[in-house]
């Protein structure tokens, strides 16, 4: 039986993920808010967020599940339409910025030490040395207006962690004999770096892309508080700055609603991404 | 001296990221920051008010002399007035760092020493229940929005809908009272947001440190607990932590507190920057970003200064 056991890297990750409870608990959380997600993309749910009705502050009944806002728009209906927001933004960030990351580490990691590498290790230390919201707001107010700025300053300044750990995985990857062997044989030099290196740190990639996920939805929540997040739509972060002045009145359904649909997702992302890590690299240590 | 060569060695390092730092958000500022201009002449304005009103925010000249500029005013930290209130920057700066520094200081000391506390106890039991619970409440506590914190703690400490103890707005330092008053419920946010990820991070150091075989030998040889994690584990753990703490510091001093200075409407740094970002006030963000790019290097010297200090191994090269 012991013969075909499957032995790569993801086979064995899997198995291990599966055997983790919490992981799969959180993993199960994800789809589901995936799913919620997906029933708005495709117009079955939360198409209603922007509909003013006459009952402000109304409270949890059949029609309105979680109630109304001051402006008697339906909770529910703004709590469901943001889980697509929040993943729009996460999945945006996530996927460009790990990509960046992933280019510029190869890059910096296969050419260490020339003029390419310190191009790009300087640009690292200075996006690193601009405090994070100060260049978040800059950037964010330079595009003014538009509707995708806040994603490009996080995705411009969360690349930078990706990069640092691709750079070193591509470093220790290039001496070893499978890159060796791909050069005796004549294969080009990019071809070596993105097809034969770069696959192989996969898994620093999809544990970074959890990581940045999750902090793309926190960082939408400030943003979107201090004007410059999300422009047209609706998400947690302007629900939550548009019910601190419900809570002083003593209205807390809205407050509610969106930081607890935040919480529970972000943490669930939180403990998958620690699954998928101690799956990924058992010799971490970790608890 | 060797001790002084590396100090100029070091410095002369930090240039090209000095000027990286400066050349971004300088070309961020002009080339997309809101033109005042118009906020500077009358109703109806000639082509030679415009002009004029140009020449003297400096929209004139061409980039490279503008940037120039901005270098020398970096070098003699001379920034002139603010445009939008007239008061001279390094006054306005002088007003608002303190402010932020004593309003986020106190968070950032408990938060890391209960986090360093924490993640002892952790690493100690490692594996164990009291490991897992903490683990568990740091990730809870990492998943909750700084914003979701503020509103619930002001909401618990300073409405009628909770102890009420506490004031909604506003910064007094004039006396250690009002300070305390003031300072209470940042400081109790602060220190609730970064409690989860500063016990995490210390955890996986001190974990490595108590799994290290000098360590098990001295458990094996009777020592206490307590002279093991601090003569051992502590000791040995504190270049990243001091790497962690030093880092800390440029955004403590200049943006770390944003949030909580727009939320409870305290005048500090945070607050002025911001204000200067949507305002285009280009004499505050110049001298707060050189503000923050010169620290960055002060705090990578020391930073290896302080690593030489615990380590003597460690050569300053």
């Amino acid at each position: 039986m012991s013969a075909d056991r499957p032995h790569s890297l993801w086979s064995r990750a899997a198995q291990r993920f599966v055997r983790d409870r919490a992981g799969m608990v959180s993993a199960v959380v994800v789809l589901g808010y995936f799913l919620v997600a997906l029933t708005v993309w495709l117009g079955l749910g939360g198409q209603d967020w922007g509909v003013l009705g006459s009952d402000s502050f109304a409270p949890v009944s059949a029609e309105h599940w979680f109630g109304t806002t001051r402006n008697g728009q339906d909770i529910f209906a703004r709590t469901v339409y943001s889980t697509r927001t929040a993943f729009e933004i996460g999945l945006v960030v996530a996927v460009s910025s790990v990509v960046l990351g992933a280019v510029f580490g190869a890059l910096s990691g296969f050419f260490a030490g020339s003029w390419l590498d310190e191009g790009i290790l300087w640009l690292k230390g200075v996006l690193d040395a601009i405090p994070f919201f100060l260049f978040v707001v800059a950037v964010a107010y330079s595009l003014q207006g538009h509707p995708l700025a806040m994603h490009v300053a996080m995705i411009a300044t969360f690349w930078t962690t990706t990069g640092r750990y691709v750079r070193g995985e591509v470093i220790k990857l290039k001496s070893m004999e499978f890159v060796e062997a791909a050069r005796a044989v004549g294969v080009p030099q990019g071809a070596i770096i993105f097809r034969h290196i770069l696959p192989n740190t996969s898994h620093i990639l999809l544990v970074q892309g959890t990581l940045v996920f999750v902090t793309a939805i926190k960082a939408e929540v400030i943003l979107s508080f201090l004007g410059l997040g999300v422009q047209d739509g609706v998400s947690w972060g302007l629900m939550i700055s548009q019910s601190t002045n419900e809570v002083t009145a003593g209205f807390f359904n809205n407050f509610i609603a969106a930081s607890l649909a935040m919480f529970v997702l972000v943490m669930a992302f939180n403990f998958f991404s620690d699954a998928l890590q101690d799956a990924l690299d058992p010799r971490k240590v970790s608890a | 001296m060797a001790g002084l060569g590396y100090l100029i060695r070091r410095l002369a390092t930090g240039i090209p990221l000095i000027l990286g730092v400066t050349f971004i958000s300088f070309l961020l500022m002009v080339y997309f920051g809101p033109d005042l201009s118009f906020e500077l002449v009358g109703k109806n304005p000639t082509a030679e008010q415009i002009a004029a009103a140009r020449a003297q925010l400096g929209y004139d000249q061409p980039f490279w002399v503008r940037y120039a500029a901005y270098l020398h005013e970096m070098v003699t930290f001379d920034f002139g007035r603010s445009v939008s209130t007239g008061q001279p920057v390094r006054g306005l700066l002088a007003d608002a760092v303190p402010v932020s520094l004593a309003l986020t200081l106190p968070g950032f000391v408990l938060g890391n020493l209960l986090g360093i506390a924490l993640a002892l106890l952790a690493a100690w039991h490692r594996g164990r229940w009291l490991d897992r619970s903490i683990m568990a409440f740091s990730v809870i506590g990492m998943s909750i929005s700084f914003l979701i914190i503020i509103i619930v703690f002001q909401l618990l400490f300073s409405s009628r809908y909770g102890l009420n103890f506490f004031p909604v707005r506003g910064w007094d330092m004039s006396s250690p009272g009002a300070y305390l008053y003031y300072v209470t419920v940042p400081t109790l946010a602060i220190v609730f947001v970064s409690l989860g990820y500063n016990t995490r991070f210390y955890r996986a150091v001190f974990v490595e440190e108590v799994g290290r075989d000098h360590v098990r030998t001295a458990r094996a040889f009777g020592a206490g607990a307590g002279i093991i994690l601090w003569k051992y584990v502590l000791k040995n753990s504190l270049i990243p932590i001091i790497t962690r703490v030093m880092f800390s510091i440029p955004s403590i001093v200049i943006a770390g507190s944003l949030l909580i200075e727009s939320y409870f409407g305290i005048p500090g740094a945070g607050k002025l920057t911001f204000d200067a970002v949507t305002t285009g006030d280009q004499p505050v963000l110049k001298a707060v970003v050189s503000l923050t790019a010169l620290m960055f290097v002060v705090v990578l010297i020391i930073n290896d200064l302080l690593y030489r200090a615990v380590d003597p191994r460690v050569a300053l090269t």
